[in-house]
């Protein structure tokens, strides 16, 4: 991002008289040079992991064993992502759980949080110390992992079902603390009162006045939220048996274990059954075809909550 | 069913507000729901409701199965005909059992059957946690079949505190760790593989193939080579000599075989008979490519026809010691029954059943036949390949019963059972280390372990100079504690078994 602005500058061409033309908004053209590799240099570092992913992906499987990992692989193959699409209907069905408790995980989270945190931000609810203090509590003490899953699986009967995925991460006492932050510091108490004197209740208030300024903060718990459920795999591990309902990270993250598990564990039962089990496992460019299709469509998402992010940085620091 | 979901759904708000209380009451039904109140409601579940089938939930490992709704089905029409009971089969992946089943059996949730063993779901730990039912009385009562089918050093090498808590699976007893060689290279260069016998035999092998054939690092990867001891616990160097008189408990990295052996490797790693970074190479390449000549692996009958079948080329293999029956090696595959389960004897019941009964066992391994199968003779099949199941057969129960492949031996299981009696018990056969009053100390030296041991067993380090240092650590850390604690409980136990 800094690469973009520093470098979307046009730079001004020397005048007759350098010393004057000298604007302050500008690094020197040696300077800028640096920063500019500098910042180049990082983002590579960030892309280059994935690039090396995808291109493995695109690698021969022979070649792969032949001669390792390499940038230039001595043959290209589709046949990783063939092979996926063949026999991959467990991927399109993980696909579509993923896609569904991320929109439907979203939109509830941010409903509750926002109804949540509108509420204890107003200084006229009488009960918002209370629910403050619920909310805050969980932060400072958690039941741990037992206890939670015995109220899903045996309290809500969630097992099984899609909404385990969804309803344990529905909530979160940070985002809740973070948008009351943002209603109190954002939304005067002047247009909730002009409401009022219209005639609106708590509900239109909500929905018509303060809903709409505050769009970078919903946005910014909704891309919080969005990325929680697509790369939560924990959920799932606890609560889901039943393979139509295994989300995508979680069957990625199923592989590995997997393949970690009998690497490690030569006590199997014998050498054969082992074999046996590792041959069921897909092939390392398969893998890696797995993960470039798993991360590409939440690299789509960001581009438009990049918006938000940056208005909500700018109305932070300008109207305080 | 779904709208069921939906009704929950709605009441998910309700149900949050009643979660607090309803948890404790939850746990506290759990923790007093011990063995003697399940067997009595089992008992009275069964005189009341004598015509509805018993539902069993059934945890076991495996990747999923496409058609398991279907096969099950079919084999639920069976039991409910023999044993007036149905199944319901929960597959759990191979890296997720452990974790999961830890939280199903600590939070109470019920079920009835659960696959356990050495390596996942730990069998001892688990028994000495309570969360299996003492199979002793079931076993006598219903499981007639099992002690019928089972050499009876499963069942007594699989004992916790002198009970039984779980069926082990008919398999191939003792564990035999083998050298095995890629065939193709041990031709090439007229290697005598039979000769190689212990670690220092191989020496002028891996000379010849490392000398012809540079691009290959003869031992591909950590083959953690075999030390002649029978360790009281996965993980940690503390046990006594296999051949040991007086069951005194030692450090097994404290003695001069193991110097010897780390010895052997660190000149095998400068010799560069293994790769480079072997000790934290992980993963099989070197299979698929064929360019390594032999690593350790533990064998079964015709295990080199079946290991040349899935690695596509051929490989040989001789033994290293004779076949000893290791607790770990007892407890590899088993099922245990639920302490909370409401129906114990139907349970066993089923157990029985699938250890006896060639149909049943069949069934739930291959799926159905025409199907997922096509059967052959009287006891041969061939697998539809992709058909959507197929079982990990060695995790379910009684092996011997199963079909054959084409290709293999008349006498497989023959071969077996004669593996199982040519096999001579560890002396720490039967004994269960209990590490209650050395939590810390075994962690600390596990850790220490972790540290020290890849680099030693691959010898990328040279013993002279770690090794002390490493036994240093794992004194600090307390090792000693962990060899008294042994030791004491050791002496107790063959006092009461006179050994």
């Amino acid at each position: 991002m800094d690469n973009s602005i520093a470098a979307g500058q046009p730079v001004n061409k020397p005048s007759k008289k350098p010393k004057k033309a000298r604007n302050f908004h500008q690094l020197p053209p040696f300077w800028n040079a640096v920063v500019n590799l500098a910042v180049g240099l990082f983002s590579f570092a960030c892309v280059y992991p994935f690039l090396f992913v995808v291109i493995i992906s695109l690698t021969d499987e022979k070649a792969l064993a032949l001669n390792g990992y390499s940038l230039f692989p001595k043959k290209w193959s589709f046949e990783a992502y063939s092979y996926i699409f063949r026999t991959g209907d467990q991927l399109l069905r993980s696909y579509g759980v993923t896609i569904f408790i991320t929109l439907v995980g979203t939109l509830l989270t941010v409903a509750i949080v926002s109804l949540y945190a509108y509420a204890i931000s107003r200084s006229y609810f009488k009960f918002r110390g209370i629910f403050s203090f619920i909310a805050f509590f969980t932060m400072l003490f958690g039941g741990g992992l037992v206890p939670s899953y015995i109220v899903v699986s045996q309290v809500l009967h969630l097992k099984d079902t899609i909404w385990a995925l969804i309803l344990p991460m529905s909530v979160s006492a940070f985002s809740i603390l973070i948008m009351r932050t943002f209603f109190k510091t954002m939304v005067p108490d002047a247009i909730i009162e002009s409401g009022k004197i219209d005639g609106a209740g708590e509900f239109r208030v909500f929905i018509s006045l303060v809903l709409p300024i505050s769009l970078p903060g919903l946005a910014t718990i909704g891309l919080f939220a969005a990325l929680g459920y697509w790369n939560d795999w924990f959920n799932a591990l606890l609560y889901i048996d039943d393979a139509k309902l295994v989300p995508l990270q979680s069957l990625l993250m199923k592989i590995e274990t997997n393949i970690q598990f009998i690497l490690q564990n030569s006590a199997i039962g014998s050498g054969t059954d082992r074999s046996a089990i590792a041959r069921s496992l897909p092939a390392e460019t398969t893998r890696m075809a797995m993960v470039v299709l798993a991360t590409l469509p939440i690299i789509f998402a960001y581009p438009f909550f990049q918006r938000y992010f940056v208005q909500g940085l700018t109305i932070g620091s300008v109207k305080e | 069913m779904k709208k069921r979901k939906g009704i929950q759904m709605a009441l998910s708000l309700l149900l949050l507000c009643s979660m607090i209380l309803s948890g404790c009451g939850g746990k506290d039904n759990g923790s007093s729901g011990q063995t003697s109140s399940g067997a009595d409601s089992g008992s009275q579940a069964q005189n009341t409701e004598k015509e509805k089938p018993v539902k069993l939930i059934w945890y076991t490992i495996s990747g999923p199965q496409k058609d398991q709704d279907k096969v099950m089905a079919e084999v639920n029409k069976y039991t409910r005909e023999k044993i007036n009971a149905e199944i319901d089969l929960r597959l759990i992946d191979w890296g997720d059992y452990s974790q999961k089943m830890q939280v199903i059996a600590a939070s109470g949730e019920p079920f009835d059957i659960a696959f356990t063993s050495s390596w996942a779901f730990n069998y001892v730990e688990s028994a000495r946690k309570g969360y299996f039912y003492e199979l002793d009385d079931l076993l006598d009562k219903y499981g007639q079949g099992i002690k019928k089918a089972l050499n009876p050093a499963f069942l007594e090498g699989s004992k916790v505190n002198g009970h039984n808590y779980a069926i082990p699976t008919n398999k191939e007893l003792p564990a035999q760790a083998v050298w095995r060689f890629n065939k193709t290279l041990a031709d090439k260069y007229n290697l005598d593989v039979s000769k190689a016998t212990t670690l220092e035999s191989l020496e002028p092998m891996l000379k010849t193939v490392k000398e012809n054939e540079p691009d290959v690092y003869p031992i591909p990867s950590n083959i953690s080579p075999y030390l002649p001891f029978d360790f009281a616990l996965e993980g940690i160097p503390v046990g006594v000599p296999i051949d040991t008189k007086d069951f005194k408990v030692i450090n097994v990295w404290d003695t001069p075989e193991t110097k010897q052996v780390f010895d052997t490797m660190h000149k095998y790693y400068q010799a560069g008979y293994l790769p480079p970074d072997v000790a934290t190479k992980q993963g099989n390449e070197h299979e698929k490519t064929g360019k390594w000549l032999l690593d350790k692996q533990h064998t079964v009958p015709f295990a080199d026809i079946q290991w040349s079948d899935s690695l596509g080329y051929k490989v040989v293999s001789t033994p290293i010691h004779k076949p000893i029956v290791f607790n770990w090696s007892v407890t590899g595959s088993m099922q245990a029954i639920s302490a909370k389960t409401k129906h114990p004897e139907k349970a066993m019941e089923f157990l029985n059943l699938l250890n006896t009964d060639e149909h049943l066992r069949n069934l739930i391994n291959y799926g159905l036949e025409g199907v997922h199968y096509k059967k052959l003779s009287e006891d041969t099949f061939e697998p539809i390949p992709d058909s959507g199941y197929s079982m990990p057969s060695f995790t379910l129960g009684n092996m011997f019963l199963l079909y054959k492949l084409k290709d293999d031996p008349k006498d497989k299981w023959e071969q077996y059972q004669k593996f199982n009696e040519s096999a001579t018990n560890a002396p720490l056969l039967g004994f269960q280390f209990d590490p209650t009053n050395v939590m810390t100390e075994i962690a600390n030296v596990k850790n220490a372990v972790d540290e020290y041991g890849p680099a030693l067993n691959t010898g990328s380090v040279d013993p002279a100079k770690v090794l002390p240092q490493a036994i240093e650590k794992l004194k600090a850390q307390g090792i000693d504690k962990i060899i008294a604690e042994c030791q004491k409980q050791l002496d107790e136990w063959k006092a009461q078994n006179n050994k």
